[in-house]
């Protein structure tokens, strides 16, 4: 602006006096800011450019805030974080959040605000709250886990079939890292010596790469994939959970949409990643890994185990009952034949029962007739017997008159020669000695004379 | 490769029918012999699979080249 001749000067160019130097404005800035803003206050703002001084160890950033909607810049100032306070405060903060401290988080730091005569405005870092990191972490990822669902890719990983035999392996990994060879060492050490084929597709692991490096590196397996059971991707512990990388939006919505089942195990102890979500199975460590594809090798082999075992139970079982068949077929027989007699024999018996009725009326019948030939056999006997004792009267009577005793008596005598009874003269001869025989007694004579008629 | 695992995993399927035919009981004496002499040369199928390396897919994969 220039003057014109005759205004009035509000602002008559001060004398010497009444000027200041660059650095007593300095203080008198320095002085209101310590005046206006005395106190520490809790800021919320995005970090960057964050760099530590190797030999002071003081760290030094820029704090930042964007347009939410655009992303521009509205508001930066300088940070500074002294190494006495630094060098808590960072492994504080990476301990609780799981992240480097590095720039682009969102952090909740305890500032005051200094104001130096050369260096001009700054904030110096007091102390942080690493629960706001997380919390803004979640959310972040939280909202990448919405975008994968909306469009319908999260669980795509998860649902493809596992291979019944995960021996072909590609593995994504750095060939460096010692993940790989406790890896490479778990899987080929085997106890049952399953056989297993892998090719390693290197990729860098950590740093700001990490996405682009693990992305081309499932493109070349994608080529390949005929060639291939399962994809791997894993790392050793390394440095402290730089694991940013493995929450990208990218990253995930290419292992989700990956045709080959997808393990991770990339080392870390904090919830998963959201690469580890979307994986089909999310492992902690590479050995861990190697463990997994030895078990689903393991169940396999047991499945297999199982069906032999089931067909040599079953076949005998089988045999088994076929033969107790036949021997229970043959220890029966007898018994068979015995019911089948046994049977016979009560059938008769109930015709028997059923008989005594007819067979009582026959019987009474037939003891009638019995009756009558009784009482007559009786008759006839008594006549009969009757008629024999008479005889025998008879008979005694012929018997007694017959007997030498009752002929003696008469007046009768025996003559008997040697014992002999003499019927005959002839059977005599003069001299013979006889005995002659009376009723009550005997005589001896000898012949004198013999006459014949 | 993928043809090789469908025989496995058809080695598999066939080894269960197997099992549950003959868990019916009612099986031909023949047919059982029959059944368990199939099932029998299923599981070496089976175990050949599990155990021994397949030279040709070890050879493919150590000279695939990385693009």
């Amino acid at each position: 602006m220039s003057r014109r001749e005759g205004e009035i000067q509000p602002n008559p160019i001060p004398s010497a006096q009444e000027t200041l130097s660059l650095l007593e404005l300095n203080n008198r800035i320095r002085d209101a800011l310590s005046e206006a803003l005395p106190d520490t206050y809790w800021v919320r703002a995005e970090m960057s450019d964050v760099r530590v001084n190797a030999s002071s160890g003081h760290c030094y950033l820029e704090f930042v805030e964007k347009n939410p909607q655009s992303g521009q810049l509205v508001a930066k100032v300088r940070g500074s974080i002294w190494a006495r306070i630094f060098r808590m405060l960072k492994p504080y903060f990476e301990m609780e959040t799981g992240q480097a401290f590095a720039s682009g988080l969102n952090v909740l730091v305890k500032v005051s605000v200094e104001f130096h005569e050369l260096y001009g405005l700054s904030l110096n870092v007091l102390d942080i709250d690493p629960t706001y990191t997380i919390g803004d972490m979640a959310r972040k990822r939280m909202e990448i886990i919405r975008q994968l669902q909306e469009e319908g890719v999260f669980t795509l990983n998860k649902e493809l079939p596992f291979p019944i035999l995960p021996r072909r392996i590609a593995i994504i990994t750095s060939p460096t890292a010692a993940g790989y060879e406790d890896f490479m060492n778990q899987l080929t050490h085997n106890k049952k010596n399953y056989p297993f084929y892998s090719h390693l597709f290197p990729a860098l692991m950590q740093g700001d790469k990490t996405e682009a490096s693990v992305i081309a590196a499932l493109d070349r397996i994608y080529k390949h994939q005929a060639l291939f059971d399962v994809v791997v991707i894993i790392r050793g512990g390394g440095a402290t959970s730089d694991l940013s990388s493995f929450d990208s939006y990218l990253l995930a919505t290419n292992c989700a949409q990956f045709p080959l089942p997808i393990i991770t195990g990339i080392g870390h102890e904090r919830d998963d990643t959201i690469v580890d979500m979307v994986a089909h199975t999310r492992l902690k460590t590479p050995t861990a890994v190697a463990e997994f594809l030895i078990s689903r090798m393991d169940e396999a082999a047991s499945a297999v185990d199982e069906l032999r075992q089931a067909v040599i139970t079953l076949s005998s079982d089988q045999l088994m009952r076929q033969r107790n068949y036949l021997r229970l077929l043959t220890a029966r027989f007898p018994s068979l034949v015995m019911n089948r007699v046994e049977r016979i024999r009560s059938d008769l018996r109930s015709l028997a029962a059923r008989f005594p009725a007819q067979i009582s009326s026959a019987l009474s019948q037939r003891e009638a007739g019995l009756g009558t030939i009784a009482l007559r056999l009786r008759n006839a006997t008594s006549t009969g017997l009757a008629e024999r004792g008479r005889f025998l009267q008879l008979t005694e009577q012929f018997i007694k008159m017959a007997s030498p005793e009752y002929i003696l008596r008469r007046g009768y005598s025996l003559t008997m020669k040697e014992g002999k009874i003499v019927k005959h003269a002839a059977e005599l001869r003069e001299g013979d000695e006889l005995t002659t025989r009376f009723m009550d007694g005997e005589v001896k004579s000898i012949v004198q004379v013999k006459k014949t008629n | 490769m993928a043809k090789k695992e469908e025989s496995y995993n058809e080695a598999i399927k066939r080894l269960r029918a197997i099992v549950a035919e003959i868990e019916q009981g009612d099986l031909d004496v023949d047919l059982l012999a029959d059944r368990v002499k199939e099932a029998t040369r299923l599981i070496q199928l089976c175990k050949d699979k599990l155990y021994k390396v397949d030279e040709e897919v070890k050879k493919v994969l150590e000279e695939l080249s990385d693009e």
